[in-house]
């Protein structure tokens, strides 16, 4: 292969790793965004915790799968205590008051993490060695395949759960219309409880993939987080699958950025791109669309 | 489709007496309880008195900070509050306000005063272009275009270190006027609290005059003020516009005021805690984003003794004020208020 | 010369066609009601003519200029004025000040002026707050000059939007349903304010399901059905109209 499709190869794969970890923070995002119409700031602390809580298990001698099953659960017993102590009772606050609840609450879990577990950098191990594999001439971590398979795994679970579980079915049906899904018995409470244990679990496990290739630290969230609300945006807010389209596209175009135009900028592409496509659509990809009634 | 009542509807039926009668003159006991005499007596009274409560350095400079925040949120609101668009972005323009004053100084030797109003026309142009296609989203969607705008501009200015002086920042030299240097909190405290007075009451003009109606109207109708013949977009676009520029000036202050400026200024957690100040004193309340930045100024520095812990309690303190408070400091005491007065009459 | 003339009208949401090729005209001066069932696409013809929705075919021409596809505040700027049938208040100011955003094109809006305060300013919203009282006084909103909208009543915020149109001193202005969901007596009220705006040279076009009303008001009745015009014609002529009676008046 000549070696300008290597270095593309090269970069698609990079992009196509960080694209999955963006998409499952942004399905974080959808998920409590249709359950609930608020965007959760704290999102990328989930994923900050995940990793983080991983790194604090292991240095005590615990087994990996073990340790990232207890991270996982910390992580989200920190999103049904965020629901239930914060957002449930500031429900009808508007946007603007919604944001800066779970700003506080990225902020308090930032500062938790740092004075329990310190400022430092912590790197986790690959979960199964660092030799690349040589694909075309492209190397490709086998963090990657990790990263790629756990989302592609979830994405399918998630198909699973929302369309042929009950519970599924009824978080789909009180986030397409609450007040029906209440006069059904549906109890909404108990669906945005779900949906924050839900999205911290898929932040946590975003950031224990990730953990071993850019490593971890107590403000690792914060451009993650970010990163996954405008994965989110840019998908159209509320669409699983727009979720997922919008951040392998944002991996893929932030690695591509970096690659071929400038690395010093490639926070920057990613928002870049999302104002271009907001200003040509207004409601991002797949985010719907329609008059509004007057 | 169903008929849904109004929001706010059956809530206090009760009519409200009136007080005041329309066409006429106010009297002298209103004038002193509006906003634009009592409030602005009051805050002049406040700016007065304050520096004899100062007895140092460090105290004069978080006071300056608050006036510099309070500038900043003050335009905010008009955004925020009034016109009811989120902006997650205006620390960015707060930074590029602070780095055309740091710029034009050292690397074009423009003096302070003239960088200033130079930095405030640039940001006022850039807010311009890009208010039309930001402001035709809404809700979430504005906040993260804001917010993007803010990062872009954070990013900018920590890469371009040739200009900007990288992450590290840059310092910004000391202004003269007539041989004067202007340095010292003393001095700046009188600078800042000028600019912020006739902040507040070009401010407080605005919003009760057809302008402000109208901003305040597009936030709880839009169709119904475009039907009354309001140009949203327009007014959208102006009141944008203005908050930047405010954030602008502000950030050139800041800028000449500590003589130092950093790429972090622009941060998305900046942006955040200008948004914080506003909803903190209460939105579409000028006096309540006064309160608001005054308290979020000095909270940190009173956390500063929790040693590791400030971030904790900080995040905290947004939470349980959010949620206790919703609307907001000054709205709710008002609201407190009143309703004690008319359980006491009837 | 007719005030408005419509032609060939039709706008469609996705696949349902909710007006299709609607032809009439509205005289300067007069009542006209557009009556019809639930869905017949009487609320979307007013979202039409206010702009607030572009026609997916046909021509819309105030004083033969044609305006389809126009922004609501341009035409609103040319004298056309309206009320909502979903209730559109601005629930975050005073009754007054919605009535004093109707009132925005009279106003001096220089952004200079406003920042300054200037005599113009001053003088121009004293003068407006005293017509905008009196406004409300005609529209029986007296008891709620200083109230805040949030807390007035449904009826009340009925006629807060009329009087919030009639602010702008309209040439054509266009009520949706004024009458839904106020009493007898509340009705009555509404039925003579409309009369008293017509009486002064403003055009009225009605919407309104209370026949009673409309019978008594209208010079000219527009039924529509289906987003088509079924009948049209005076009264007395829709009323004895064997399609309308069949459609619409025999089934109430």
């Amino acid at each position: 292969m000549p070696p300008v499709l290597v270095e593309l190869l090269q970069f698609l794969f990079s992009g196509l790793a960080s694209g999955a970890i963006y998409a499952l923070v942004a399905l974080g995002f959808a998920l409590i965004y249709n359950a609930s119409h608020i965007i959760n700031f704290a999102q990328g602390e989930f994923v900050m915790l995940g990793g983080m809580v991983t790194w604090v298990l292991l240095s005590q001698g615990i087994d990996l799968p073990l340790a990232i099953l207890g991270a996982v659960a910390v992580t989200m017993v920190a999103g049904l205590a965020l629901e239930k102590l914060a957002i449930e009772r500031a429900r009808d606050a508007n946007v603007v008051t919604l944001i800066i609840i779970t700003v506080g609450a990225g902020i308090f879990l930032r500062g938790l993490t740092s004075v329990t577990l310190g400022k430092d950098l912590h790197a986790l191990p690959a979960f199964s060695g660092n030799a690349p594999i040589d694909i075309a001439g492209a190397t490709l971590m086998p963090q990657s395949l990790w990263i790629l398979g756990v989302t592609a795994a979830i994405v399918v679970a998630l198909h699973v759960f929302f369309h042929y579980t009950v519970v599924g079915k009824a978080i789909l049906a009180a986030s397409h219309n609450p007040l029906a899904a209440r006069l059904v018995g549906i109890n909404v409470n108990v669906v945005l409880l779900l949906s924050f244990g839900l999205s911290a679990l898929l932040g946590a496990v975003a950031g224990i993939l990730i953990a071993p290739i850019t490593a971890t630290h107590f403000e690792v969230g914060i451009m993650l987080g970010l990163k996954g609300f405008a994965a989110a945006i840019l998908g159209g807010l509320g669409s699983g699958p727009g979720a997922i389209v919008g951040g392998l596209l944002l991996g893929v175009i932030e690695s591509l950025g970096a690659g071929y135009i400038s690395s010093d900028y490639k926070d920057a592409i990613a928002f870049v791109v999302i104002l271009g496509v907001l200003f040509l659509m207004p409601r991002g990809l797949f985010g719907k669309r329609g008059t509004e009634r007057v | 489709m169903a008929t849904i009542k109004p929001s706010g509807y059956s809530k206090h039926r009760k009519k409200q007496t009136y007080t005041r009668r329309l066409g006429t003159r106010a009297t002298p006991m209103q004038m002193l309880f509006s906003e634009r005499v009592g409030g602005m007596g009051a805050l002049i009274l406040v700016i007065a008195c304050l520096p004899l409560l100062l007895s140092n350095n460090y105290q004069y400079d978080v006071a300056i900070t608050m006036g510099i925040n309070a500038i900043v949120v003050v335009g905010l609101n008009l955004l925020v509050g009034y016109a009811g668009q989120v902006s997650l972005g205006h620390a960015g323009f707060f930074a590029l306000g602070a780095y055309a004053s740091a710029i034009l100084t050292t690397r074009y030797g423009l003096h302070g005063a003239l960088a200033l109003p130079a930095g405030a026309l640039g940001v006022g142009v850039l807010a311009y272009l890009i208010a039309r296609p930001i402001l035709r989203l809404s809700g979430h969607y504005l906040a993260m275009a804001t917010l993007g705008v803010g990062v872009i501009i954070h990013i900018v200015l920590d890469r371009e270190a040739w200009l900007t002086g990288g992450p590290d920042g840059m310092y910004v030299p000391t202004i003269e006027v007539a041989g004067v240097p202007l340095y010292g909190g003393a001095i700046w405290y009188w600078i800042v609290a000028a600019v912020l007075i006739l902040t507040v009451w070009l401010a407080l003009n605005l919003i009760d005059s057809p302008i402000g109606r109208a901003l305040r109207g597009l936030h709880g109708a839009e169709v119904a003020a475009e039907v009354a013949g309001v140009d949203t977009t327009h007014y959208k676009v102006m009141v944008f516009v203005i908050s930047a520029v405010l954030a602008s000036v502000a950030g050139s202050l800041s800028a000449h005021f500590s003589e130092f400026v950093t790429p972090d200024s622009a941060s998305f957690f900046h942006s955040i805690l200008f948004v914080t100040m506003v909803v903190f004193g209460g939105m579409a309340s000028t006096f309540g984003a006064l309160i608001g930045a005054a308290l979020l100024t000095l909270l940190p520095q009173l956390l500063a003794d929790f040693s590791g812990y400030e971030q904790m309690i900080l995040g905290l303190i947004m939470m349980l004020v959010m949620i206790v408070m919703p609307r907001g400091l000054l709205p709710t005491l008002v609201g407190l208020a009143r309703r004690r007065q008319r359980e006491a009459r009837s | 010369m007719s005030l408005l003339r419509v032609e060939g009208l039709g706008i469609h949401f996705g696949g349902v066609q909710a007006i299709e090729d609607l032809d009439f005209t509205i005289e300067a001066g007069t009542i006209h009601s557009i009556i019809g069932p639930n869905g017949a696409g009487k609320t979307t013809l007013f979202n039409l003519i206010t702009g607030v929705y572009r026609p997916s075919a046909g021509t819309i021409l105030l004083d033969d200029t044609p305006i389809a596809g126009r922004k609501p505040h341009d035409l609103a700027r040319m004298g056309l004025s309206r009320t909502f049938q979903n209730l559109r208040i601005m629930m975050n100011m005073s009754a007054l000040d919605n009535v004093m955003v109707g009132r925005h094109l009279h106003l001096n809006r220089n952004l200079l002026a406003c920042l300054l305060r200037l005599p113009p300013v001053t003088r121009g919203d004293r003068a407006a707050r005293k017509l905008c009282t009196e406004l409300m006084d005609l529209v029986g909103l007296s008891a709620y000059r200083d109230a805040d909208a949030g807390s007035l009543p449904y009826g009340a915020l009925k006629r807060l939007e009329i009087a919030r149109a009639l602010a702008a001193e309209p040439r054509l202005l266009l009520l949706d349903e004024p009458a839904a969901g106020l009493n007898a007596q509340e009705t009555r009220e509404i039925d003579e304010v409309i009369v008293k705006v017509a009486r002064s040279g403003v055009t009225v076009v009605l919407v309104e399901h209370d026949m009673k009303l409309v019978m008594g008001l209208s010079d000219h009745i527009l039924v529509l059905d289906h987003g088509r015009t079924l009948a049209e014609g005076t009264p007395e002529a829709v009323r004895n109209n064997p399609a309308v009676v069949a459609a619409y008046l025999g089934t109430v």
